[in-house]
């Protein structure tokens, strides 16, 4: 076994197994595309408001995709062989990613409910659409972060 | 966080084990962790059991149909032991490089093959 006190470059070696590591985290086509599909959901809650008929309730679809988000995660962990800590907005690196993806949820969803009520239609189904397309963009975003913090070893070497 | 060597960690095997380990992952599937580290099934299962008895490293084992797959990841103590021989180890190549620097700036006399030796066993923490 070599000793890495004789070997300088072994800081070298481990930076270049980290970025191994790190070119793994590839997210699947079946996970862009539920990704996708969850947030057209979350986008399609305002015309529920209007357009679902009263007394339909809405959690059971709640609960299915927060069910699905989860296998979606455990799939991910699964076909790339890492998993990932939960991160919440404390988490620097992240941070502007984060909230990049409430904002756009927020402005969008508020867009939205504003276009139906005055009957633009047409127009909140281009938001919503929008929408999704902002949030796989930053979901694009959180990957390069996280392939960014794998290499680098969040600082570590 | 202190810069000091772990001679747990110190052979290179173990080394990459660990740094993959302290890369930002919660948990690492064992063929992610050989394939990224570029080592064999069996050398892994090895350094990895030394890991675990020293209580540096966790493992998980399941299953998903089939097909057995094992998790590791650093525990707390395993963590503030690599972080700690990371930057013993940042800090021992950049003497390296400055001695190295240092050599090619004429500092010292062309053939003083001793002077890394030198700068290194204060790092070493050994003379």
């Amino acid at each position: 076994m070599r000793d890495v006190a004789s070997d300088p470059a072994a800081l070298e070696l481990l930076r270049v197994q980290r970025g191994r590591l790190a070119d793994r985290m590839r997210l699947p086509w079946w996970y862009q595309s539920g990704t996708a599909i969850l947030w057209a959901l979350v986008f399609a809650g305002p015309f529920s408001s209007r357009y679902l008929p009263r007394g339909v309730p809405t959690w059971p679809i709640l609960v299915a995709a927060v069910a699905v988000a989860c296998l979606m995660q455990w799939g991910l962990a699964w076909a790339t062989g890492i998993k990932l800590p939960f991160r919440n907005l404390r988490y620097r690196p992240g941070r502007p990613v984060g909230i990049a993806i409430l904002v756009v949820f927020l402005a969008a969803g508020e867009t939205e409910f504003l276009l139906i009520r005055h009957g633009l239609l047409a127009a909140a189904i281009a938001v919503a659409a929008l929408g999704v397309a902002a949030e796989m963009a930053c979901l694009q975003v959180a990957l390069r972060v996280t392939r960014r913090e794998l290499r680098g070893g969040g600082g570590a070497a | 966080m202190i810069a000091k060597p772990d001679p747990l960690i110190h052979p290179i095997t173990r080394l990459s084990i660990c740094g993959l380990l302290a890369a930002g992952a919660d948990w690492v599937e064992f063929a992610a962790l050989r394939d990224a580290a570029g080592i064999s099934d069996s050398v892994l299962s090895k350094q990895s059991r030394v890991l675990e008895d020293a209580g540096y490293v966790e493992v998980r084992k399941g299953a998903v149909g089939r097909r057995p797959r094992t998790w590791f990841r650093l525990t707390a103590e395993g963590r503030q032991a690599v972080a700690g021989h990371l930057a013993w180890l940042a800090q021992l190549e950049e003497a390296v490089s400055a001695s190295t620097r240092g050599r090619a700036a004429g500092e010292a006399p062309p053939g003083d093959r001793d002077q890394p030796r030198r700068v290194l066993p204060p790092l070493l923490g050994s003379t």
